[in-house]
């Protein structure tokens, strides 16, 4: 031992002893050591033994330069010497080791030792300054600004006459006012229980007490301040009862060092000898008023002696635009009528702490029935999903790394995570309405609703956290609750939490692990124990009974609490390594159910699918070992019964889940490449046909998982969509031709065909603009081979067009995709396919206006699968003049234009319908918007060569940038046109029907319309949806009137 | 069940009430009421009243009729005029949708909507509406002529006045059911009366208001004569507006006071006006909702026709009362192109809106106008900038349909219903060959 050194053997150098002690800033200490004032007073044996002491303290270099300073301090004196010569075993060396425990973890309390060496008293005290009766720290308080503690109401005494010398009636004569009293009294009492806590042999296992003795002296002294408060009223206030009601940790008696001091007051007249009112409430109110401000400017307004904290009243009903004091009365109507579910969570902590102790228990026993009855309110679901949020956004991305109390894991999480618990099953359970965490905890593991080991862990993370937080702010007595950064912070942090040997490091270390030990711990506490007992883990773990299991299904948002047990059971049942992974896996699933839009059909679906793909040797151990894919797949299987069954339909894509990379679109190319591949392998038209289609049907899973989980952006969406399309078209035109030649007899070559074919993409399909339930809109084109039979070669590409049709438009077993011919010359009546020197016949003589704007869509369909890329060419070259027409549109066209417009708004919106929400053909839905983008293209498209194109955004960005709308109108036009085709995808995923009458038409029922809300993410509510939506689409039907009819 | 609520079911049951009517205001601003027996009202209190919206102006959708009213218990009053024993009490609601959501068509909701904004701010809204109304002998036909009860004038004093005893009855019967009145006195057309309600919060003033005209009305006909706040209904005497002061306040203090400033005005009060200024157009087919109201506001004798304000300045649209030395929180301003006929919710709802822009916008106010706008030349008021409100009702749809504020403020349903209800007006209006026209032309022609 180091005692050996100093007395035989060889001398170790000063540098060598401090350095083996523990010092840092060795050149430093060592000549603070050799100070006189320090020197003088030690015997040479000493010398060791305090070195040893201090070597002992979270930061040694601190503590030396503190007691250096107070030994050279005035007042110090006597106190010192036998401080320093002491033996540490005696009472004097544990009142040293208290000092120098403080000295080095604290600047703040050291410098206040400095500057009042009588407080050396205050640490020979032997009494542990935890577990002291509260009363008596009351007392304390109380006495130190001259009340008297015994008196019904106590008053302070009245402060000595400014600038005589008049003695104060209290006992510490240094202080000339009863503000400054208090104060001091208070951080006397501050420093005695810092010295238990920082001597204590496990920081942690103090630390519940330490909390509360910090609260009661924080309570201690609100008391001597509304004392002082009354001292400072002509009347002392007479006739007036107040009451302050301690909210947040001070309610919950674990307070911290330092933080503001959550405060709410009660005020009522009292009650004179007759039993009536001693005065009229609104002056009972003026006065509690001015007690409370007063109160609230002797804890925290500017004095000789610094304050203590602020005293905080924001959770006041109202907040800070409530009046500061109400009857009890006043709060009980404002909580019957106004107050909102966070207000009731607050209201769990509140409790008594100083003034009137009746009027405090009244208050508390008429809250109770709204904290217990929150759980039962409107919203309460949405409201709690919320809080949650709160808790861990609102945190600055510079202090995520140092932040202790918010942020994920941190203290606030497991405050959270205890408090809604007791939210929950306070109602039915009285046993576990506790304020305090601590109890809390244990009253949920000892009422059954926590495994004892989930509340047992929780509750050692939350000591350290705390712990850790005590210690950050003891420092420099700040409020503060994030990590330093600096080496020598983290090492004083570290070592002051017993951590001496490890280091900044591995103090960091720990502090991430428990972070994210209390993320795992908030699924397993809340969601594990919704298993059934067999289906737990370990014998450790618990299940809860049937209602409390229900009750907090309920409050996570499940509608049919019975139908998710069932579920449960089903999936976790039996001995299979299937069930067990499932019990490992489910708790936290159920958690991401519970965020989307409909937890029930989540579960449901994801019961299904595990059904069918359970004995799938990737699926359980994918969603085990990857959180992003079982975070994923909860996600869409909650939001979007759509992807529900698409996933269910082609379980492989469970995979792409893990990685997000994989939903990204393929691309033309990819797409084309693995379709050529499958019709390699068979021409067969029936096979074939059923092949391509489900690729489509799985890019369509694809791009709306990936729509949703926020991959792709809407506009990309819909390009991914229309490239499927364009592959089944193509590689559906490889088979129908091949058909075309066997029926004709002209054999397998390709080379054999007489006539080139084209499909022309048009509406949607041609914008590459299409929805998860668009239909295909085309035109077909064929050109005859030179010296070909004409006949021949339209009946070839009759044949292969009408098989095309028949082959993708047939109900089958893979989603099928309309093929519609329509918009081709004479319509319905016209030809399905003509060559193409009829086509330009055809729209030189007869081209209609329609069919020009129809035609601006027009895009030929052709790449690496297949489509003739020469014959395309030359029909974009033919059609140019038609849609991007010389000199713009003349008058009369234009005025057809318009015509035609106001006929189909009059003529298309099918009946009954409401137009204010019908996407496609009301009011500024998306025919509206295209509409006038399609005749300002028909119009300039001439001179503004960035207008020729298929697309409504691109071509709307043209007009734009070419000054034919101004700002705001495109931006109203864009706004109106993406909106409402998020809302046509959005209601496919959603309901998982495509088509149908309500396919368009944006839903009144509030239950959909929030689903909608969820699925798109940025809209707020189904209830902002709603109003966004025809807002949005008002303005862009104004800009549609002015650039269309030309409305001002 | 809470302790407001409880206290209305004590109160029917320790009364003896029969009947208590649920009142809602559709988005016209004319009162409904559903009665309800005493037995009714619990399972009222809890899950409100369902009733077939589609029927009522501008509630629901058609196809989704089903409407819940949910009344709220701090409105409960006994009606006076129904008798002291079997009395009938009655309560405002609020409308709701059948998940229990406010509904986006309640005009009460659209208020509340707006004063959360301002509370956001931090800021209480006080308004105290002088309301004008005529009284007329009773009419056998429809096509007799008006005959006002009396000639008296401004502030006149008849003895034994019927409009003396009218407004006493009237009154007292207003108080008995917690209605403060400020004031009242003879107007200056004959059978004009103008009563002042005391100043409260926004919504409670509006309440009062659809309480006001129904009580009016019902001591009218107790009196034998019958009472109308129609915007003008003699074209040669003064219409009846309701000139509305407006204040806000940040918890007790007075926003728009500020010692030793001109007119005592802070600057939140002039960017209030000057928000007032700027969208006074718009929101006029709010606050003059009917044909009728714009030959109120165009037929001369004070009523405000141009946007502009002034410093006790009667022909300002806007005005800032002279202050009262050392009454800082009095102070207020006063728009005087209201009238009786508006939806009090919507019209206060859209005021609010347009002064609180202003602040949010910090617009410039301009001069204050000190001379009498209606003398000036129509040259004089362009160089002054001073430009016209909506001359017909034709003019303030217009104007509103592309106000931005006005949506927002009523919301997407509200404010489509009162445009196509508002164009509908026009256009029957203007299908009509009036008296006037036949008298002036059918036989010159």
């Amino acid at each position: 031992m180091s005692s050996t050194t100093s007395g035989t053997g060889r001398r170790e150098t000063l540098t060598r002893r401090l350095l083996r002690a523990g010092f840092a800033d060795l050149t430093r200490s060592s000549s603070l050591w050799a100070d006189d004032a320090l020197q003088q007073r030690l015997r040479p044996d000493d010398g060791e033994s305090l070195l040893q002491a201090l070597g002992a303290t979270a930061d040694p270099d601190l503590a030396l330069l503190q007691l250096v300073r107070l030994a050279a301090a005035p007042g110090a004196g006597d106190r010192m010497d036998s401080l320093l010569a002491a033996d540490a075993s005696t009472p004097a060396g544990l009142t040293r080791a208290r000092l120098l425990a403080v000295l080095g973890a604290s600047s703040a309390l050291g410098d206040e030792i400095v500057r009042r060496p009588e407080l050396l008293d205050v640490l020979a005290d032997e009494e542990p300054s935890t577990g002291a009766d509260p009363a008596q720290v009351r007392a304390e308080m109380l006495r130190a600004v001259g009340a008297d503690p015994a008196a019904e109401v106590p008053v302070a005494a009245a402060d000595p006459t400014p600038g005589t010398d008049e003695t104060p009636s209290w006992a510490d004569t240094d202080a000339r006012t009863a503000t400054d009293a208090l104060r001091r009294a208070y951080r006397a009492r501050l420093l005695r229980i810092a010295a238990t806590d920082l001597t204590a042999a496990d920081p942690l296992v103090v630390l519940p007490g330490v909390a509360a003795a910090l609260s009661d002296l924080a309570s201690a002294a609100l008391e001597g301040a509304l004392a002082v408060a009354r001292a400072q009223l002509p009347d002392h206030g007479a006739g007036v009862r107040l009451a302050v009601i301690g909210m947040g940790k001070t309610g919950g008696r674990e307070l911290n060092y330092v933080s503001d001091v959550d405060v709410v007051y009660v005020c009522e007249p009292a009650l004179a000898s007759d039993g009536t009112p001693a005065m009229e409430e609104s002056a009972a109110m003026r006065v509690g008023t001015q007690l409370a401000s007063r109160l609230q400017k002797v804890c925290a307004g500017t004095s000789v002696e610094p304050s203590l904290w602020e005293v905080d009243a924001a959770l006041r009903p109202e907040g800070k635009n409530g009046p500061l004091v109400r009857s009890l009365e006043s709060h009980l109507a404002y909580y019957e009528r106004w107050a909102e579910t966070w207000e009731f969570q607050a209201l769990l902590k509140a409790r008594h702490v100083a003034g009137d102790v009746e009027l405090g228990a009244a208050y508390r026993d008429a809250v109770d029935p709204f904290v217990w009855a929150a759980v039962n309110r409107d919203h309460f679901v949405e409201d709690a999903q919320a809080m949650r949020r709160r808790v861990e956004q609102n945190v600055p991305v510079a202090e995520s790394d140092r932040q202790i109390k918010l942020g994920k894991g941190g203290l606030r999480d497991v405050e959270f995570t205890v408090q809604l618990l007791q939210l929950v099953h306070g109602r039915a359970a009285e046993g576990i309405r506790a304020a305090n965490t601590f109890a809390a905890l244990d009253a949920l593991a000892h009422a059954g609703f926590v495994g004892r080991e989930h509340a047992a862990r929780m509750g050692e993370c939350y000591r350290f956290l705390r712990s850790l937080e005590h210690r950050v702010q003891l420092f420099r007595l700040r409020r503060t609750h994030l990590l330093p950064t600096s080496e020598e912070d983290l090492r004083r942090l570290a070592r002051s939490l017993g951590m001496r040997g490890q280091g900044a490091d591995d103090l960091m270390r720990r502090w991430r692990d428990t972070r994210r030990e209390v993320r795992a711990l908030h699924e397993a506490v809340f969601y594990r124990p919704l298993l059934p007992a067999w289906a737990q883990l370990s014998d450790d773990e618990l299940s809860l009974a049937p209602d409390a299991a229900r009750a907090r299904f309920a409050a996570v948002g499940y509608r049919d609490p019975d139908g998710a047990m069932r579920h449960v059971v089903a999936l976790t049942e039996g001995t299979s390594r299937r069930a067990a992974l499932q019990r490992q896996l489910l708790p936290v699933m159920l958690g991401w159910f519970a965020e989307g839009a409909d937890p029930d059909a989540g579960l449901l679906a994801f019961r299904k699918l595990s059904e069918s793909l359970g004995a799938t040797p990737w699926y359980l151990r994918l969603l085990r070992d990857s959180g992003n894919a079982a975070y994923h797949l909860a996600h869409l299987l909650a939001s979007s019964r759509y992807l529900a069954d698409a996933l269910a339909r082609s379980p492989e894509s469970v995979q792409w889940l893990a990685d997000t990379s994989r939903l990204e679109p393929r691309g033309p190319e990819r797409l084309a490449a693995e379709a050529d591949a499958v019709l390699t392998r068979s021409e067969d038209p029936g096979p074939a046909a059923t092949k391509l289609r489900a690729l489509r049907r799985r890019e369509l899973a694809r791009t709306g998982a990936g729509e949703v989980l926020g991959v792709l952006d809407p506009v990309r969406a819909q390009a991914a969509i229309s490239d499927a399309a364009d592959m089944v078209l193509l590689g559906g035109m490889r088979v129908a031709q091949y058909s075309a030649r066997s029926e004709m007899g002209l054999g397998p070559d390709p080379a054999a065909n007489p006539t080139r074919m084209l499909v022309v993409a048009m509406g949607r399909l041609g914008g590459r603009e299409m929805g998860y339930g668009s239909d295909a809109d085309v035109m077909f084109v064929h050109d005859p081979v030179p010296g070909a039979d004409t006949k021949q070669a339209q009946d070839f590409a009759l044949r292969t067009a009408r098989t095309l049709q028949k082959m993708l438009s047939a109900v089958g077993p893979e989603p099928n995709l309309p093929v519609d011919a329509d918009l081709r010359p004479e319509g319905r009546q016209g030809p399905l396919v003509r060559t193409f020197d009829s086509y330009a016949e055809y729209y030189e003589r007869w081209i209609d206006v329609w069919e020009q704007q129809a035609l601006l869509r027009a895009r030929p369909v052709a790449g690496a699968l297949g489509g003739d890329a020469d014959l395309a060419r030359r029909f974009t070259e033919m059609v140019a003049r038609y849609r991007y027409p010389a000199g713009g549109l003349a008058e009369p066209a234009s005025r057809e234009v318009r015509r035609i417009k106001a006929r189909v708004e009059a003529e298309r919106l099918p009946r009954g319908a409401d137009p204010t929400r019908h996407l496609k053909l009301g009011r500024g839905g998306v025919s509206d918007v295209e509409w006038a983008v399609q005749l300002l293209q028909l119009q300039h498209a001439h001179e503004v060569p960035a207008l020729r194109v298929t697309e409504t955004v691109a071509a709307l960005d043209a007009a734009e940038a070419a000054g034919l709308l101004d700002e705001l109108d495109a931006e109203w036009l864009r706004e109106g046109w993406v909106l409402a085709s998020r809302l046509r995808s959005a209601l496919v995923l959603w309901s998982g029907k495509v088509g149908g009458p309500r396919g368009d038409v944006l839903p009144a029922d509030a239950w959909a319309l929030s689903g909608l809300a969820n699925l798109l993410g940025d809209v707020g509510t189904g209830g902002e949806l709603e109003e966004l939506y025809l807002r949005t689409s008002r303005r862009a039907r104004t800009v549609m009137e002015r650039v269309v009819y030309g409305e001002e | 069940m809470d302790r407001q609520q409880e206290f209305v079911l004590r109160t029917v049951e320790e009364r003896d009430i029969r009947f208590i009517r649920l009142w809602f205001t559709d988005v016209l601003g004319v009162l409904k009421s559903v009665a309800v027996a005493p037995a009714e009202l619990e399972q009222a209190f809890i899950e409100g009243i369902g009733f077939d919206g589609s029927s009522i102006e501008g509630l629901t959708r058609v196809y989704e009729a089903d409407m819940i009213a949910k009344p709220d218990p701090t409105t409960f009053q006994v009606l006076p005029w129904r008798g002291e024993r079997h009395g009938t009490g009655r309560m405002f609601c609020d409308i709701l949708t059948p998940e229990g959501e406010p509904s986006l068509a309640d005009s009460r909701n659209v208020l509340k909507r707006q004063l959360a904004k301002a509370s956001d701010k931090g800021f209480t809204f006080y308004t105290h509406p002088e309301v004008e109304f005529y009284l007329f002998n009773q009419m056998s036909a429809a096509d007799q002529p008006l005959v006002p009860v009396d000639n008296g004038g401004y502030f006149d004093h008849l003895a034994r006045g019927s409009t003396h005893d009218f407004r006493r009855a009237a009154i007292t019967m207003l108080e008995s059911m917690g209605i403060s009145v400020e004031f009242s006195h003879h107007e200056a057309g004959p059978g004009q009366n103008e009563i002042d309600l005391r100043y409260a919060d926004a919504l409670t003033t509006a309440d009062n208001l659809m309480t006001f005209r129904t009580v009016v009305k019902e001591v009218a006909l107790e009196q034998g004569v019958f009472a109308s706040f129609m915007p003008k209904p003699l074209a040669d005497k003064p219409g009846s507006g309701m000139h509305t002061h407006m204040s806000l306040f940040e918890e007790d203090h007075n926003a728009f006071h500020e010692p030793g400033a001109q007119f005592e005005l802070s600057k939140t009060g002039r960017q209030f006006i000057a928000g007032l200024l700027v969208h006074a157009g718009e929101i006029t087919a709010v606050t003059n909702q009917h044909v009728n109201s714009y030959k109120r506001l165009w037929g001369g004798a004070e009523a405000p026709s141009y946007i502009c304000w002034g410093h006790n300045n009667r022909s300002a649209l806007v005005r800032v009362p002279m202050y009262k030395p050392g009454k800082g929180n009095s102070s207020r301003v006063e728009y005087r192109a209201l009238d009786s006929a508006a939806n009090p919710y919507l019209a206060f709802a859209v005021l609010l809106a347009a002064g609180l822009k202003g602040i949010e916008e910090g617009y410039d106010l301009p001069e204050a106008t000190e001379d009498d706008v209606w003398e000036l030349t129509g040259s004089e008021r362009r160089a002054l900038g001073i430009a016209p409100l909506p001359d017909s009702l034709d003019e303030a749809v217009e104007l509103m349909e592309s106000s931005e504020l006005v949506a927002e403020t009523l919301g997407e349903h509200v404010f489509d219903y009162v445009l196509r209800n508002k164009r509908n007006e026009w256009d029957a209006y203007r299908a009509q060959v009036t008296p006037y026209e036949l008298q002036t032309s059918l036989q010159f022609l």
